[in-house]
């Protein structure tokens, strides 16, 4: 037998890839955990099991109004971001003079860059600037879709590269016109690009602070602020139910995803 | 009938010119062949053909219609690439219905011309099938009857065999060929590759730094060659340098360093001439011309013997001998070659 013999190397990397996995997902395991405890603290050993803090969070009016605002701004960013971070790509990769195609690139990948407080104070001077200010919730919804717009630029931006172009010469050869030939080759290409980009820009705007922080209107906070405003003053594991939510919640937009699209189609 | 014509076409890349007024006039049915090495402007040609390059100047006329200026889906034509640029996202009959569908084609004749098409290339049965599931070669052929499929008046193929291991690419030689045949469809194919165009093709057109060099039958562009370039790109080929002295009847009289030679060759030679000797028309034995030379190295070919032979005057010969010739380096040897079997050009 000439099969692979497991060295000692072999077990220390086994180690230290099961650890590194531990190191991830254990805070996530330990929250949903402390969700169902029947303690008045967030903190171990747990003091029984009950449900009695996700009563609490469904009747606390302020946390299900959060929620439903960070889930519109993470919405409207995602579809929003899904439209022009994918024509900005096309533009990119497809149209641009050759010589700014790597300049257009790292402006438009920008906002990953430059920290997330440097445009938030930015936009904030800005918003007051032009005179709207913080209202209508539109300086936030603005400040979502910048700071998440990279995700779905550079996802698009490299399924396009990645594109075997003779597939749309192939589409014209064929008789298809330029429209035809996008909708029917192009698109279907790049589809895995456009919505694994659309669901980082769901999920980083949902998760966002800072923006959000500095840019959100009078009385409407996103989720993760009200939840901070929480847990400055509480600490009991009503701020750990609102997690368990969030996670069920993303947990459940993948599965939509899977169910409509499908994530075989999400491949790299 | 001409289907196709070429009329003086030139293509630039800024200041580089790739194409040089290159014309073709491609008849009905005709197989041509657009041979030569990388960078000879023969891929230009066939997209400046499919009309996804512009041309700088010059016209393309299908069927005495010009095309110059129209956009690739208006000029009826089908086309394989080297990549085969199937549609993943699309089953193998969708790949072949996206065409029938853009022309408008009802869906009871889109099925019937699917399924004969798809039996034509061998493959029916696997209609549901994604072209990653299937092996290169059924790849290369779905993408030979989805061109196919839409009955275009041209047939561009660019590099279809290169990404195929050598067997299959030798059997798919003779199937592009056959089907061809049987459709009668008009065939542009570009290739690297010499012996697919002296296999496949009813004309070669041999394309050097964006000039044809060349325009006729596989068997004038083997054993007629006008230039070097061409003579050295089709085959092995033994060349001298030397000049006209006089004719003998149809023959030429050619003095070169290793003495006079007779030889066939191009009409109205005249001065410096190059003399071409396919190996396999160098005998080790006396002939209308005879040389003596030594054996400087023997190649083992398994059917024959290479053998590369020095003349005193310092030419090189290359000529093949049985391969259990008892010729070994160093030892002396004659060889002769038909005066019929030589071929001079203009130098």
């Amino acid at each position: 037998m000439t099969g692979a013999r497991k060295t000692l190397w072999d077990h220390v990397f086994t180690l230290l890839v099961a650890l590194i996995y531990i190191f991830l997902i254990a805070p996530i395991l330990l929250v949903v955990l402390l969700s169902f405890s029947g303690g008045e603290f967030l903190a171990l050993p747990m003091e029984g099991v009950s449900l009695r803090w996700f009563e609490a969070l469904f009747s606390n009016s302020r946390f299900y109004e959060a929620a439903v605002h960070s889930f519109r701004l993470a919405l409207v960013s995602a579809l929003v971001n899904g439209v022009i971070g994918t024509l900005a790509a096309i533009y990119v990769i497809r149209f641009a003079p050759a010589h700014l195609t790597n300049p257009l690139r790292v402006l438009m990948s920008a906002p990953l860059m430059v920290p997330e407080i440097l445009t938030a104070i930015a936009l904030l001077f800005f918003f007051f600037e032009v005179g709207v200010g913080n209202r209508w919730s539109m300086a936030i919804q603005i400040g979502h879709i910048l700071v998440t717009f990279p995700y779905v630029f550079l996802n698009v931006a490299s399924a396009l590269f990645n594109f075997d172009r003779s597939q749309e010469e192939a589409a014209r050869s064929l008789g298809a016109n330029g429209w035809l030939t996008f909708r029917r080759v192009t698109l279907p290409a790049i589809k895995p690009g456009v919505i694994t980009g659309c669901l980082f820009a769901f999920v980083i705007s949902f998760d966002i602070f800072n923006i959000s922080l500095l840019l959100k209107s009078v009385g409407k906070n996103t989720l993760p602020l009200e939840l901070f405003d929480y847990l400055r003053y509480n600490f009991d594991p009503t701020a750990a139910a609102v997690a368990t939510v969030s996670i069920a919640l993303t947990f459940v937009a993948v599965l939509i995803v899977d169910a409509t699209v499908g994530l075989r189609s999400l491949r790299f | 009938m001409t289907t196709l014509r070429l009329d003086r076409i030139n293509k630039f890349y800024g200041t580089l010119h790739i194409l040089k007024d290159i014309d073709l006039d491609i008849a009905q049915g005709e197989f041509i062949s657009l041979l030569g090495p990388s960078g000879c402007g023969k891929t230009t040609t066939l997209r400046c053909i499919a009309g996804f390059e512009a041309v700088s100047g010059g016209s393309i006329a299908f069927g005495g219609r010009d095309m110059t200026r129209a956009m690739p889906e208006q000029r009826d034509l089908g086309m394989v690439f080297q990549s085969y640029a199937l549609f993943p996202h699309m089953t193998v009959a969708e790949n072949l219905s996206f065409g029938l569908e853009v022309r408008k084609i009802a869906p009871a004749d889109r099925e019937r011309r699917i399924a004969q098409t798809l039996e034509m290339v061998r493959l029916t049965g696997y209609e549901k099938r994604f072209p990653r599931e299937l092996s290169g070669g059924q790849q290369q052929r779905v993408a030979l009857a989805r061109a196919l499929v839409i009955e275009p008046a041209v047939l561009l193929l660019d590099e279809p065999l290169a990404n195929l291991d050598a067997s299959l690419r030798d059997d798919m030689r003779f199937f592009i060929r056959d089907l061809q045949q049987r459709v009668g469809i008009t065939t542009i194919y570009v290739t690297h590759d010499q012996g697919e165009a002296l296999v496949m093709s009813d004309r070669i057109v041999v394309m050097n730094r964006g000039v044809v060099e060349q325009c006729g039958s596989p068997r004038e562009i083997y054993e007629r060659p006008q230039s070097l370039m061409v003579a050295d790109f089709i085959g092995q080929s033994n060349t001298l340098t030397g000049r006209v002295t006089g004719r003998e009847g149809e023959l030429y009289v050619i003095a070169t360093e290793d003495g006079p030679l007779r030889t066939h060759g191009a009409p109205g030679l005249a001065g410096e001439v190059r003399v071409m000797v396919r190996p396999e028309n160098i005998g080790t034995a006396p002939g209308d011309n005879t040389l003596r030379g030594r054996v400087v190295k023997t190649t083992y070919l398994g059917a024959s013997c290479l053998l590369n032979i020095e003349t005193a005057a310092g030419s090189r010969f290359t000529t093949h001998a049985p391969a259990d010739s008892p010729l070994a380096p160093g030892s002396e040897v004659t060889m002769g070659f038909a005066a019929h079997k030589a071929w001079a050009f203009a130098a």
